[in-house]
């Protein structure tokens, strides 16, 4: 198995490498872009905190939600403004951006503007998903399904790797357990990481209890710093979490985003534990309980 | 006792054509390998590069230890790189070398199944036990 590098940006942007034996990127903002303003405030306050605590960064805002419970839900700017607003702030502040898509034919202007491109979880496997985001020549943040099983994630890559495209981040956003439930298996960082890709955790919608209030999504946010903590220990490469400086009134993912004010304390215990297991692995050697060979 | 022309026989006489014999490309997933030794009815895949260099081979046997020893799903288990359960560097004969040779080298090494490489490493054909003891056989 390779371990591979991805770097993130392009242009002059700050360029992020997410990688085995890396320091840990973040990737975060609010789940959807509800305004310019907002946008903008958002990845102001976000890149204070991440220079304090020194992580290097990605910003994340989708402009298109396709996936929400209800019909009047809302659905975000679309292509055409959101993408104009994600290029002013990779402008502004220097920083690279992603955002999901959930049309293929959405692809080539989300890979113009975004450093990166998301796949969204249930979309995970759909091939003509996955081609467009390998077409845009882009690293590409894969989430793995609820309803997926961690090895399997391999096809999805496959259909990726069969487009020409070899920058795949692999994240862990939860795993259905029954109905409207999500839990966390965190043997799914090895084995995603078995593809030689890095991986990522998900924190913020691992904690989602998906549609679990009739028309929109619960969840339960206090259980955030718990599983990143686990999650960093157990090793990633990248750690994801929405954030909003008013998660009550978030036009998305209300009950799942983190409040902003939350964000430098979580990030440096994420941060922290990263570290400490790579001085670990140094100090003790690497993992080798029961190889398969 | 083996006459003068089975003693003389060599490997590339009775060996096994490429088309006869399992070979598998090193991006295989393990469920299909295992599909080809199936159809091919061996018990022995042999895994090559793009340029045909072996690379590994997988037989019955490593299978069946594998299952005992891992324990993990079978889907999991089948989505696995077949060459991540191949073994590295397994003993291959040349085509040049004698039939006698090759058949002592695997009553030595209590194996059923010879790759047959040539000089560069290619996978030119597989020596199996059962003709390769029935030609020595016919020509006592």
């Amino acid at each position: 198995m390779v371990n591979k590098t991805i770097e993130v940006g392009y242009g002059k942007v700050n360029k992020v490498k997410i990688g085995d034996k890396l320091p840990l990127a973040f990737i975060g903002g609010p789940c959807a872009i509800e305004s310019r303003d907002h946008a903008f405030m958002m990845a102001e306050a976000i890149g204070k905190i991440c220079r304090k605590v020194g992580i290097s960064w990605i910003y994340k805002s989708c402009y298109d939600k396709d996936c929400r419970s209800a019909p009047d839900s809302y659905h975000g700017l679309g292509v055409d403004d959101g993408l104009r607003i994600l290029a002013d702030i990779r402008d502004e502040f220097g920083i690279p951006v992603v955002s999901d898509f959930s049309d293929p034919a959405w692809g080539p202007a989300t890979g113009e503007v975004c450093d990166m491109v998301q796949v969204p979880a249930y979309l995970c496997r759909q091939t003509s998903i996955l081609r467009a985001a390998a077409l845009t020549k882009r690293p590409i943040h894969l989430k793995k399904g609820q309803f997926m099983s961690p090895w399997n994630m391999k096809n999805s890559v496959r259909k990726i790797e069969a487009a020409g495209n070899r920058q795949v981040l692999l994240a862990d956003r939860g795993t259905f357990f029954g109905y409207n439930m999500l839990v966390n298996d965190l043997t799914c960082f090895p084995i995603m990481a078995k593809t030689g890709y890095p991986v990522c955790f998900d924190a913020t919608h691992s904690i989602q209890l998906p549609t679990s209030m009739g028309n929109i999504s619960g969840g339960q946010r206090e259980f955030i710093p718990y599983l990143v903590r686990a999650a960093a220990a157990c090793g990633i490469n990248a750690l994801f979490m929405e954030t909003h400086n008013d998660p009550d009134n978030a036009m998305s993912d209300a009950n799942t985003v983190m409040n902003i004010k939350h964000l430098e304390n979580v990030l440096s215990q994420a941060k922290a534990a990263h570290e400490f297991r790579l001085e670990m692995l140094e100090k003790f050697g690497e993992d080798n309980v029961h190889p398969e060979k | 006792m083996s006459t003068q022309k089975s003693k003389t026989m060599l490997v590339s006489e009775v060996m096994m054509g490429l088309d006869r014999v399992p070979v598998i490309k090193e991006t295989v997933i393990l469920k299909e390998a295992l599909e080809e030794m199936g159809r091919k009815r061996l018990g022995i895949a042999c895994i090559v590069s793009m340029n045909m260099k072996l690379l590994g081979i997988l037989t019955d046997g490593d299978i069946r230890r594998m299952l005992l020893r891992i324990q993990k799903p079978f889907s999991a288990f089948f989505v696995d790189d077949a060459l991540d359960h191949a073994i590295d560097s397994p003993l291959t004969i040349a085509p040049g070398d004698t039939l006698v040779h090759a058949v002592k080298l695997m009553d030595e090494k209590h194996i059923w199944d010879l790759p047959v490489v040539d000089a560069s490493g290619v996978l030119v054909g597989l020596l199996h036990l059962h003709p390769a003891v029935e030609a020595l056989i016919s020509n006592e």
